[in-house]
């Protein structure tokens, strides 16, 4: 089969990528051909009738502006910390770990397999007004005396961090992982600080891995519903939950599926932007 | 490292404070580690504890009483052990297809040009860029429009779990394969093996935690999955997460404490049994050496 | 790659998405699937009834209320030899209806016999109105009968020739007595009193919270003008305005109510007697000025069995029956002579008026309009004003 490749090297891409893709295309594509469909019907359940409503974009979106720019704010934010918090703790999993890494590696998606609502409602507990965590916050005066932390853009933020938080770490433990820790040795060598080493080294060769966990975690959260609907109020909700309403409660499956158009359009675009500010190559190789 | 012109400090001149932050210095990093880990199981602990709660009634959140009655009755919330098997089994399942598709894509991707490749690279982050609800409902729509060859159930949650893992498989393992030295492929090569061998002993060997850590966020995926198998489930089959959400309707039996906190559990355990076995291979090719 | 698109390129990509949109529609037409609906036919001997959680009589809250003996649904299997296949998977209304609507408007079957709607909603209209469902075959509902006049015809289903009630709740008020000093007696003062401010919830669901603002106002909930509920979304909005109510919430308000997350909701009967023995300062009640009355409602949706639908639904219209599954819910029944039933089987719980209310509680409970929560723009209203 070897000879196989190398007298076609040119189907050789096809070939790798064709079970993949006719997965996607039959089972995602096919449906998402559908949600287009919908998304230029017009009228109600019942009587929807395709007319070719582009009407539904523009309403949809001057309609749900705000939603959608917050959601993208919110998910801007979990990202970012996703990335500080995990960045750190990747690094010593890939190279201070030894043979526990495996076991830390399973401690970052172990919050997965209790189900969303169950770790959402312990930290509910956790985090609650009576609850020992606030308390303390508040006896060193960083919370109000009736201030507290849940049902707030600051939940909801915590909430789409803590949940993503596996997206950024393995992706970024992927590419810290694979570094050679001869290369800082080297580095050392040649009268480089350890700062220096991080900095010059270790950073650059991680970036794959930082482009890759910044798409993971940013894209889906942009289009998160749960967090905002436990952890939030009606001041922070997110474009998930308007679809969400829109889809379920309103039977406006126009507008369900218009807004959801013009949300992967925007992060198409925001997708575009990045890989013009990061370069191409960490996006393709 | 000294060089003949430094000094030796005594070691009492260095001072305690100097000590200190060295010290500091050298383990801080741990630290870290361990906390953010605490951050991380932090829910899970309280799970694990609620499960031994004795609730006076259907909630369970304020702790009454130590009991082992949940860990004894675990199934006899109606449905919670098939519930259970079924996101087990196919989270297994679909995690193994989707990281064997993703991977060829991402080898595609990274390590071939050809036409369509910047429109695939963008289509594969089409699906975690839309929505689960209606992404779960056209599906649905898909399932509904081909009954003669698709029944909703276990067929149809696997096809629609592996669909919205491939994607992520793909861009984990990406960040592997980009900067991904080929000489030693070169090398493998010019020593006379094929592209498959090639693949099979260099490639595939340093590109295996890549995998690994791909699948385990695919399986985490699918475990945990709601909205789209809620919608391409059927009538007959359950998963956990769909339990679960239905039950905290009204209030969470202790029972799915039990559940959740023995898949966790068992995790672990498999994971130190990893760490132990790997201690002993590392001890055996000392010894050997 | 070539950034300029040649006219061969735009013409093929053009036709390929031309073709992608066109293909589903096409699917479309080609649907209809072969799960027919088997309406009319024979009795089956199994019966596959979808309900919400906590809905039905089991053994131990036939044991915590009294009761002896084999769960309804096993009487049910010794009586007519028909075993009873219970699911639990109704987790709301809407999402229950999205999951099965795209079958059932294929004219597909969805696997089960029976299923439930909330008549405070908008889908027991659109259940009966897109032909969703079947008919019952009465001649097998003698016990039909039994049912008490208030639901003998409801907006929805007139000749009840579609639905029969399964249980009643009420929408009243909870609080925390610890944390609100005193009771809570209206909606007024859920959304002025300033001890409250900031630690109010309100429910997601447009009739529940609607509903009570309503008779609040002094309007009437049963036949909603354009007027009144203009007036009852302006109490609200300006409670939101003002910072007095925390959130919206689904059914899931019972634990952070009685953990302290807030003081005082809009909560139904049900849950806070639960609730009650996890935190004893957990009160309800229903507003002076008067509660909301909702009612589950069975349907035999299409691909479901009517015979034995219809079966099922006469045995639990015997008030014996009827009885022993309020007893062992806690929700009110809408079959004659339950009360009397119940207080044979247990005198203090039978005298319980959260779940056999005398005429005179009756009197302060009103049903929902079906006409509002069926009206697209209300529902609009409504969800602008949860910020969806």
């Amino acid at each position: 089969m070897g000879s196989f490749f190398h007298q076609h090297p040119r189907l050789t891409p096809y070939l790798l990528l064709l079970p993949g893709m006719a997965w996607l295309g039959f089972f995602f594509l096919i449906p998402l051909g559908y949600l287009g469909y919908q998304s230029l019907e017009s009228g109600t359940y019942g009587n929807f009738e395709f007319t070719w409503e582009f009407s539904n974009f523009t309403n949809a979106f001057t309609d749900y502006r705000e939603q959608l720019f917050r959601s993208f704010l919110y998910a801007g934010v979990a990202t970012t910390v996703a990335l500080l918090l995990s960045y750190p703790l990747v690094y010593w999993i890939a190279f201070r770990a030894g043979p526990w890494r495996n076991l830390f590696l399973l401690f970052i998606v172990a919050p997965f397999f209790v189900t969303y609502l169950v770790r959402t409602l312990a930290w509910l507990s956790i985090l609650n007004d009576q609850g020992p965590v606030i308390g303390f916050l508040r006896d060193i005066h960083v919370l109000g005396a009736d201030e507290g932390l849940l049902y707030s853009t600051f939940a909801v933020i915590a909430g789409i961090t803590y949940n993503f938080f596996p997206f950024m770490a393995l992706p970024l433990y992927v590419s810290l992982e694979q570094i050679d820790p001869r290369l800082l040795e080297a580095a050392k060598d040649l009268y480089a600080s350890s700062t220096q080493a991080f900095l010059r080294v270790t950073l650059p060769l991680s970036a794959p891995g930082i482009v890759a966990g910044t798409l993971l975690t940013f894209i889906p959260a942009a289009g998160d519903f749960i967090n905002a609907a436990l952890l939030g109020t009606t001041q922070q909700t997110m474009i998930g939950n308007v679809i969400q309403a829109k889809f379920l409660t309103s039977l406006d499956y126009p507008t369900a599926a218009s807004l959801s158009f013009i949300l992967m359009a925007m992060i198409l675009v925001a997708l575009l932007v990045y890989a013009r500010v990061v370069g191409t190559e960490k996006l393709t190789g | 490292m000294t060089t003949a012109v430094e000094t030796i400090t005594p070691r009492s001149r260095v001072g305690v404070a100097a000590r200190t932050w060295g010290f500091v210095k050298r383990h801080a990093l741990t630290v870290y580690a361990l906390l953010a880990v605490v951050y991380l199981i932090l829910p899970i602990a309280v799970v694990i504890l609620f499960s031994f709660n004795a609730p006076k009634s259907n909630f369970n959140y304020v702790w009454q009483g130590f009991t082992l009655d949940n860990w004894i009755t675990w199934d006899e919330p109606l449905g919670i052990s098939d519930a259970v098997v079924t996101s087990l089994e196919v989270g297994f399942l679909a995690t193994i297809v989707a990281t064997a598709l993703g991977t060829l894509i991402a080898l595609a991707i990274v390590r071939h040009r050809f036409r369509g490749r910047g429109a695939t690279n963008l289509l594969v982050f089409l699906p975690m860029s839309t929505p689960e609800i209606v992404l779960g409902a056209s599906l649905l729509t898909l399932f509904i429009n081909t009954t003669a060859v698709f029944q909703l159930g276990f067929v149809t949650i696997f096809i629609a779990h592996v669909m919205f893992i491939v994607s992520f498989v793909v861009v984990t393992v990406k960040a592997r394969l980009i900067g991904f030295d080929r000489h030693l492929e070169e090398a493998a090569m010019d020593l006379g093996a094929n592209e498959v061998t090639t693949f099979r002993k260099v490639t595939f060997p340093l590109i295996a935690p890549a995998m690994l850590a791909a699948a385990l966020l695919g399986f985490a995926l699918s475990i945990d999955d709601f909205v789209i198998t809620y919608f391409n489930a059927g009538s007959q089959t359950q998963t956990f997460p769909l339990y679960v959400w239905v039950t905290a309707q009204r209030a969470l039996p202790p029972q799915i404490n039990v559940v959740a906190s023995a898949i966790f559990l068992v995790a672990i355990a498999l994971a130190l049994g990893n760490v132990f076995w790997q201690y002993r291979t590392a001890k055996r090719s000392q010894g050997a050496t | 790659m070539n950034p300029r698109l040649t006219r061969q390129e735009l013409l093929r990509r053009g036709a390929a998405g031309g073709a992608l949109l066109a293909f589903p529609s096409l699917l479309a037409a080609c649907g209809g699937g072969d799960g027919g609906s088997e309406s009319s036919g024979e009795l089956k001997d199994v019966l596959n009834f979808e309900n919400w959680p906590y809905y039905m009589d089991t053994k131990e809250t036939r044991t915590a209320a009294g009761l002896t003996g084999p769960t309804t649904l096993e009487q049910f299997d010794q009586e007519k030899g028909i075993k009873v296949n219970y699911y639990e998977g109704i987790d709301s209304n809407d999402g229950y209806f999205a999951k099965i609507q795209g079958q059932l408007s294929q004219g597909q079957g969805i696997g089960r016999d029976i299923i439930v709607a909330t008549d405070n909603s908008q889908f027991p209209s659109l259940y009966v109105s897109e032909e969703y469902v079947q008919k019952l075959d009465k001649s097998l509902i003698p016990n039909f009968a039994n049912l008490i006049d208030a639901q003998q015809s409801p907006g929805f289903d007139p000749d009840r020739s579609y639905s029969l009630p399964w249980l009643t709740g009420i929408d009243g008020i909870g609080w925390n007595e610890e944390l609100t000093g005193g009771p809570v007696t209206s909606m007024t003062q859920l959304f002025t009193d300033p001890k409250l401010k900031g630690k109010v919830t309100l429910l997601t669901e447009m009739a529940d919270t609607l509903g009570l603002v309503l008779i609040d106002n002094g309007d009437d909930p049963t036949d909603v003008s354009d007027e009144a509920f203009d007036r009852a979304i302006k109490s609200v909005q300006d409670a939101l305005d003002a910072g007095q109510i925390l959130k919206f919430t689904g059914n899931d308000y019972g634990p952070p109510l009685a953990r302290g997350d807030f003081a005082a909701c809009v909560a139904w009967s049900g849950d806070l007697a639960q609730l009650v023995l996890e935190n004893e300062n957990l009160k309800w009640a229903v507003p002076e000025k008067g509660g909301i009355i909702w009612t589950d409602n069975m349907f035999i949706p299409l691909g479901g069995s009517v015979p034995t639908a219809s079966t099922y639904m006469n045995f639990v219209y015997d008030p014996k029956i009827a009885a022993q599954i309020a007893l062992g819910t806690g929700y009110i029944s809408s079959v004659k002579g339950v009360k009397d039933e119940a207080l044979k089987l247990d005198p203090k719980a039978g005298s319980n008026e959260l779940v056999f209310p005398s005429d005179q509680t009756l009197a302060n409970l009103h049903m929902n309009d079906p006409n509002m929560v069926s009206n697209a723009d209300f529902i609009t209203t409504w969800q602008s004003v949860k910020g969806q």
